[in-house]
């Protein structure tokens, strides 16, 4: 199976902290990678080094096989929904994705803009102004920017966040769809349920460096809780 | 692709009526100049052509101000406001988004111009200047602009900072401006004289003296001073890339 992303000794520092240290990961063509780590551990700071955000200190991170993360080819193929939400405030939903469905080159940006706004259940909102938008109507128009280009690799970061459980519901069920359809995802997110629910494998880091990777059950052997859920899991992993 | 960053920018200016605001401002600064000149008692005794070398002093100095509070918010927003991760997670290349930025702000310029225009034809009327005076305005406004355009983007990569860009670029176009108005009397020392020939706000309003008030209106009588207000463009071109390259290193986003 083809490797949809890898990284290889990836270390950023900020200062003298090493905000990802020597970090070096797998995810292969199709999987739900949930990508977990307490706050400040360095998975927005990987997510961005993966994205070509920014730019690794040593190592180096690929997609799709062999292309360089701030590669426009790269670019083209990735979704990514950030930590930032980073909206513009005056336009109005269409607007927005419109704006971005151009930025990408999309074919046939109306077209897209509107499915996209389906997808995850603005339609009603489409000429709404952004900045009139609550939080989880926020988070939808992210993730709808991030799958305007039909991705093949979806990078999320904390998506669920501020949404009601409904809302939470349809976007599982979305991101199950797009794992079905072939989308690689790579998932961040505090939710240890949700990821557990939709993971088939399960990276952990801490301090930047990665301590554990694998299955439910490989983690679960690895830490000796055989019985015990992902939180169990986590907690004894990151000793907190 | 810029061309989706400068229709966004000029949309963004008209949704959030910050360019109406500097429009009003301008037209209300012409309106009372022009006034001033056409009814006061001792500036109607100006002769025509030294009172259309100030309102052309006054049309350039107005739109580098605007222009400098404009431009200095430009690009620092997308980074205040965060929407810059979002913009460069897309093939967006950094020429393309300072290239859509810079020509939305030389708009900002152009319109100010064209609201100037009238203004021009009422105090200039009667002489034959108004087509030397239109044309002139026009071309050294636009090198002067564009290069405090150029230097302003520079500091924003620098910075990403909306308030220290506006401080830092007001003290320089302040120590730009403020010889240049007092130009002929500090030609009289070598030091201060050597500053005005280095000084690019100086050249401009040099040469616009050379053409409205001495009327030599051909480029080649110009050439000495617009060669220096080229190299202040190339200068700040050069500054530009050296901070966009800087910018690239440390990546879109400086901090976790």
């Amino acid at each position: 199976m083809k490797t949809a992303v890898k990284t290889e000794n990836l270390t950023k520092l900020y200062g003298k902290t090493k905000a990802v240290d020597c970090l070096s990961l797998e995810v292969k063509n199709g999987e739900f990678f949930g990508f977990l780590g307490p706050n400040g551990a360095g998975k927005t700071t990987t997510i961005r080094l993966l994205t070509g955000i920014i730019r690794p200190d040593k190592g180096k991170a690929m997609i799709n096989e062999n292309l360089p993360t701030n590669s426009i080819e790269a670019k083209l193929i990735a979704g990514v929904m950030p930590e930032s939400q980073g909206l513009y405030e005056w336009m109005t939903a269409i607007e927005y994705l419109l704006f971005f469905a151009h930025l990408y080159g999309v074919h046939d940006p109306i077209k897209a803009a509107v499915e996209k706004l389906a997808i995850v259940g603005l339609s009603n909102e489409k000429n709404k102004r952004i900045g009139a938008f609550s939080r989880g109507m926020r988070q939808r128009i992210s993730l709808a920017r991030a799958l305007i280009n039909e991705p093949k690799i979806l990078f999320l970061d904390e998506p669920t966040l501020g949404l009601d459980p409904k809302g939470q519901e349809d976007i599982q069920n979305l991101l199950k769809t797009l794992n079905t359809e072939g989308v690689t995802i790579f998932y961040s997110s505090h939710l240890l349920n949700e990821v557990a629910q939709l993971c088939s494998r399960i990276a952990v880091i801490h301090h930047g460096k990665l301590i554990a990777q694998g299955t439910i059950t490989q983690l679960q052997e690895q830490t000796g809780l055989t019985n015990d859920s992902l939180k169990d899991i986590f907690l004894k992993l990151t000793g907190e | 692709m810029f061309k989706y960053i400068l229709v966004t920018e000029l949309q963004a200016s008209l949704y959030t009526w910050k360019s109406t605001v500097w429009f009003l401002i301008t037209s209300a600064i012409f309106s009372f100049t022009s006034y001033l000149f056409l009814t006061d008692k001792e500036l109607s005794l100006l002769d025509q052509t030294e009172m259309l070398w100030l309102i052309s002093k006054i049309i350039i100095g107005t739109a580098l101000l605007i222009i400098t509070v404009d431009a200095s918010n430009t690009i620092n927003a997308e980074f205040e406001k965060e929407t810059a991760e979002s913009l460069f997670l897309t093939p967006l290349t950094t020429k393309d988004f300072v290239l859509g930025k810079l020509l939305a702000s030389l708009a900002l310029w152009i319109a100010i111009y064209l609201i100037s225009i009238p203004y021009i034809i009422v105090v200039s009327a009667g002489s034959h200047l108004t087509f030397a005076f239109v044309i002139y305005v026009l071309m050294l406004g636009t090198m002067i602009i564009l290069g405090f355009q150029m230097m302003i983007f520079g500091i924003s990569f620098l910075f990403r900072s909306s308030k220290n860009t506006l401080t830092t670029s007001l003290i320089i176009l302040l120590a730009l401006v403020i010889p240049a108005t007092f130009s002929s009397t500090l030609k009289n020392n070598s030091l201060s004289h050597f500053l005005s020939v280095i000084n690019p706000v100086d050249n401009v309003f040099s040469s616009l003296d050379n053409v409205l008030v001495d009327y030599k209106i051909a480029i080649s009588s110009n050439l000495l001073y617009i060669i220096p207000v080229l190299i202040f463009c190339l200068a700040a071109f050069t500054f530009m890339l050296y901070s966009i390259k800087l910018f690239k290193r440390s990546g879109i986003v400086n901090k976790d």
